[in-house]
């Protein structure tokens, strides 16, 4: 058994852990243990499988091991093809989500209602859709239409890039990374990094990029914007988090997964009276919806739903012996839920044609049929109650905090320190006159996932306390949303942590100096944000005292967002190195070269103490070039 | 330059004023000469609030130098800032302190210098139930008399107690604005240290009504920013010096509005152009709310008046 002090900062964790080894299961952690030592060529990069001439790899530790492929590869063109066909398997995830979105709103009809009109028309106007004398829906199906053909229209470019800063746009055009279409990019990853086809790693990487770039200001803003538009656009509310969310006496469903057409209509389903109503007859006292990873963050920012937990916490739900269903779509289910889940009585339903685990049950998603289906799915869930077994044990452990920080409720609460005599309203003045005049030094997003290769949530809540101190503003999202909010930094108690400058900041506006801003899509929300803050103030993205990190990020997803943030001109800290260091050439180019041609780069820290000097050195650098 | 530089600069050079003027003093006085302002038992109040200390003579006087230049701290961040800012009023205490203990009767009419105990302990009351709605502190210059007395006189009407500091003393007398604390205008002196006289109102008031234990620098902070509804507008252009004193003001919780391109600060900075709308502007920036209702006479109709002798020939 490994020592769970070590590998997780939180409460929760530790004591489910000891159930779970006290009951024989498996969790993320010791398969982690189990697979040690990981595969070095694997690690590196070094490894290559995309031809059956291969597997190939490339020995760097001794002079006499093969320095090339069979085809000739270099550890530079092996090495960069990995890392771009895993930002372009991101790409596809996010993008897919994206599209999903799109199709929910284009079939949104009767049963769904569009939430944001005001959201609706303002998109519908950035795209040039006439809206006069349209009614919503029409409006909606046309701007889903729209939408829609972003993933494979024939001629242009992405629609979004335009909310970016002239400058950056004019750089995207002139080094040839703005995209066209979404699917396109990713295709075009795929074909380039095929055996025979581009050996340059420069052009390899500019391929990913425009693949990356295409889920940022692509796949993953249609899905953050088109979810507004349907599920309503997050508005500052209090929401409960960790597994101490999961209620004894309750049916609990746990819904897991990214999107939230689905979780939204298990959502509405499980306020249904019929079902309440047999849920009492089944013994429990209601039905406890409650949220994970991505999903979980949408349906808490939405309707400040409990975020129960966050990826490495996904078997640990189980394991407390509590959860009637776990309900999933797509992306970040571990396929070990199936397992775990048998040695209880908790139903794993899948959803998604997508998305399908050996041992669990399927009951497909519909988008047109959500409420039907949902009901039906709550039912499995309700039905299950009585056949719960073994110790119920539920971690007394949740903490509370402020969530819903989306860009509009950003700038509503901006308004709050204008003065109506001197400023306009509705704009990101407040925030920018709070960077410029240095009462915040800069902001940061602290994004992404966990990974048992750094202790779980302590780097991202080590990483957001150190920034607090120096006065940078945090903005989260994803699981480091989860960790935040776990370790009370959504609470107004968290300006404790804060030097004056954020402490006086957060008192003014009545935030937390940690604001969440959604789920991994909803990172597109930031590159808006920044957007607004660098055209408010005639710059670029890269010229703003701003950096991104993700200490404990695992997903390809991540890679993506990793990489779309570096093409947008951030300075990006990853707590994990991707899989490149096989190749100085790929690393130095993403570490450091990449600076003078974007504007933004790559920087790995494992150490989040020291992650947070490098981020507090850059932001100064920054301010200093900005004469701030 | 960076807003927090131009406030290092500032409170530098009030450090370097206040050790100059200390040395004058001293060379002229002596080391064991008396230090005191008129009519108070907080001794230097600034210096007293913020350290516990009463300093009795010039020696001491210079000892306290240092507790300034410790708060000068040239770091990147709000709070160096703001202590900064401290430092600058606590030079300005210095610096007036020094001139009361060269000069007999350092300030002249109009200028009232130094406010005593007594002054301060009458303003309670009004100040509580809002009698005295806020304060204003109005320092240097504004374009024209006719300007500057238009934004006296509001408030006025409104009932504020308003001081003066730097040449707006001149143009309030040039547009014939009656003066005087029953007429709540307040002309305090020329320089820009004489600004300190105001600042020890608001800090013997925590002292006096809010018994902040003298030493308790946190305490005293919360008070003023709570209780004491002042404000400042610096018109006309802005030296370090007075941006650095403006931190001080914004470190009390005292909002700064100006006529001027500065780089503003949520809340606390604020640059107001039209003259019209300095006054609303300054209101909302310290939340407040006027309780009478203005009446729309042409003669300025206010609680201001109240202590003024209707005359015969009126
Ligand atoms: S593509 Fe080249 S390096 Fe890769 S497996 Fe085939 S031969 Fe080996
Ligand atoms: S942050 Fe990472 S682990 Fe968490 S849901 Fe997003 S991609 Fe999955």
């Amino acid at each position: 058994m490994i020592n769970c002090e070590l590998f997780t900062c939180d409460a929760a964790t530790k004591k489910l852990y000891e159930k779970a080894k006290k009951e024989r299961i498996d969790t993320v952690w010791d398969r982690a243990l189990a697979m040690q030592p990981q595969c070095g060529f694997g690690e590196m990069g070094l490894c290559c499988t995309n031809c059956s001439m291969g597997p190939c790899r490339i020995v760097k530790v001794s002079d006499d091991g093969p320095k090339a492929g069979i085809c000739g590869a270099t550890e530079d063109t092996i090495a960069s093809r990995n890392f771009a066909r895993a930002v372009a398997a991101g790409s596809a995830a996010h993008s897919d989500h994206g599209r999903d979105i799109a199709l929910a709103l284009y079939h949104a009809t009767g049963k769904i209602r569009v939430k944001d009109e005001e959201k609706l028309f303002k998109i519908a106007g950035e795209w040039g859709i006439a809206v006069e004398g349209k009614d919503a829906s029409r409006i909606a199906r046309e701007v889903a239409e729209k939408a829609l053909s972003e993933f494979g229209k024939i001629f242009g470019k992405l629609l979004f890039l335009k909310r970016a800063p002239h400058k950056r746009q004019n750089l995207w055009d002139e080094l040839g990374v703005a995209p066209e279409a979404i699917d396109r990019e990713i295709v075009e990853v795929l074909h380039s990094t095929h055996m025979g086809s581009d050996a340059d790693y420069r052009n390899i990487i500019r391929q990913a990029i425009r693949a990356a770039l295409s889920d940022g200001w692509g796949g993953s803003m249609i899905g953050t914007e088109l979810s507004d538009v349907l599920f309503g656009t997050p508005v500052p509310r209090k929401v409960e988090a960790n597994l101490g969310v999961l209620k004894k006496e309750c049916v609990n469903i746990v819904v897991h997964g990214h999107e939230p057409t689905l979780s939204e209509a298990i959502v509405m389903a499980a306020r249904d009276p019929e079902l309440l109503e047999l849920a009492k007859k089944q013994g429990a006292e209601g039905i406890n919806v409650v949220g994970m990873c991505c999903t979980g963050n949408e349906i808490a920012m939405r309707h400040g739903i409990p975020m129960a937990g966050d990826f490495f916490q996904q078997e640990l739900a189980i394991v407390t012996g509590a959860v009637e269903a776990m309900i999933v779509d797509v992306q970040c289910i571990m396929p070990s839920l199936a397992t775990v889940a048998k040695c209880y009585h908790t139903k794993l339903i899948t959803t998604s044609p997508k998305a399908k685990v050996p041992g669990a049950i399927h009951m497909e998603f519909d988008e047109q049929k959500g409420l039907d289906i949902a009901k039906r799915i709550v039912k499995e869930a309700v039905m299950n109650f009585k056949n719960r077994k073994g110790e119920v044990y539920i971690p007394d452990v949740k903490s509370e905090g402020e969530i819903g920080y989306s860009l509009e409720a950003i700038i509503k609460i901006l308004d709050r320190v204008t003065n109506s005599f001197a400023h306009p309203s509705g704009t990101v003045k407040p925030l920018v006159d709070a960077i410029k005049s240095g009462v915040l030094r800069g902001a940061v997003a602290i994004v992404g996932c966990n990974n048992h290769k750094q202790p779980h949530n302590s780097c991202h809540v080590t990483l957001a306390k150190e920034l607090l101190r120096r006065d940078i503003l945090v903005v989260t999202t994803g699981c480091g949303a989860h960790s935040c909010i776990k370790a009370g930094l959504m609470s107004k108690e968290a300006r404790k942590y804060c030097g004056k400058g954020l402490a006086t900041v957060c008192e003014l506006l009545d935030i937390p100096p940690v604001l969440h801003m959604g789920s991994c899509v909803d990172i597109s929300r930031i590159l808006v944000l920044l957007s607004e803050v660098a055209n408010y103030m005639g710059v670029d993205i890269s010229d703003l005292p701003v950096a991104a990190a993700a200490p404990e990020w695992m997903s390809e997803k991540a890679q993506s967002i990793g990489l779309y943030a570096v093409a947008s001109g951030i300075y990006v800290v990853l707590g994990v190195s991707p899989a490149v260091t096989g190749s100085e050439n790929v690393t130095n180019y993403l570490t450091k070269d990449l600076e003078s041609v974007l504007g933004g780069r790559f920087e790995i820290e494992k150490d989040p103490v020291k992650a947070a000097e490098k981020i507090a050195v850059h932001i100064e650098n920054k301010r200093k070039r900005l004469g701030i | 330059m960076a807003l927090f530089d131009i406030i290092f600069e500032g409170s530098k050079q009030a450090l370097e004023a206040a050790k100059a003027a200390v040395e004058a003093a001293i060379e002229k006085k002596g080391s064991d000469a008396k230090v005191a302002f008129p009519e108070t038992a907080y001794g230097l109040p600034a210096i007293y609030a913020a350290t516990g200390k009463k300093i009795g003579t010039l020696g001491e006087l210079r000892d306290a130098l240092s507790i300034v230049e410790s708060l000068i701290v040239p770091e990147q961040n709000l709070e160096k800032a703001l202590n900064a800012g401290l430092a600058t009023a606590l030079s300005a205490e210095i610096i007036e302190a020094c001139k009361y203990a060269v000069e007999e009767k350092p300030y002249s009419e109009p200028c009232v210098g130094f406010i005593s105990d007594a002054v301060i302990r009458s303003l309670g009351v009004p100040l509580v139930t809002g009698d005295i709605p806020g304060v204003a502190v109005v320092i240097g210059e504004a374009p024209s008399a006719q300007e500057a007395a238009k934004v006296i006189k509001d408030y006025q009407n409104k009932g504020l107690l308003v001081f003066l500091v730097g040449k707006i003393i001149d143009q309030a007398l040039e547009a014939k604005v009656k003066m005087g604390l029953e007429l709540r205008v307040v002309p305090l002196g020329y320089d820009v240290t004489s600004v300190i006289h105001v600042v020890t109102v608001a800090i013997r008031a925590a002292l006096i009504f809010g018994a902040v234990p003298p030493g308790n620098l946190e305490e005293l902070l919360k008070y003023t920013r709570e209780r004491v509804p002042a404000f400042v507008n610096a018109l006309g252009s802005l030296s370090e010096l007075v941006v650095s004193a403006g931190a001080g003001a914004i470190a009390l919780g005292f909002p700064v509005i100006t006529d001027q391109d500065v780089q503003e600060v949520p809340h606390y900075l604020i640059v107001q152009k039209d003259y019209d709308k300095i006054v609303p502007t300054s209101l909302e920036a310290r939340g407040i709310k006027i309780k009478i209702t203005e009446v729309p006479i042409p003669v300025g109709f206010a609680a201001a008046f109240e202590g003024e002798r209707v005359r015969k020939e009126d």
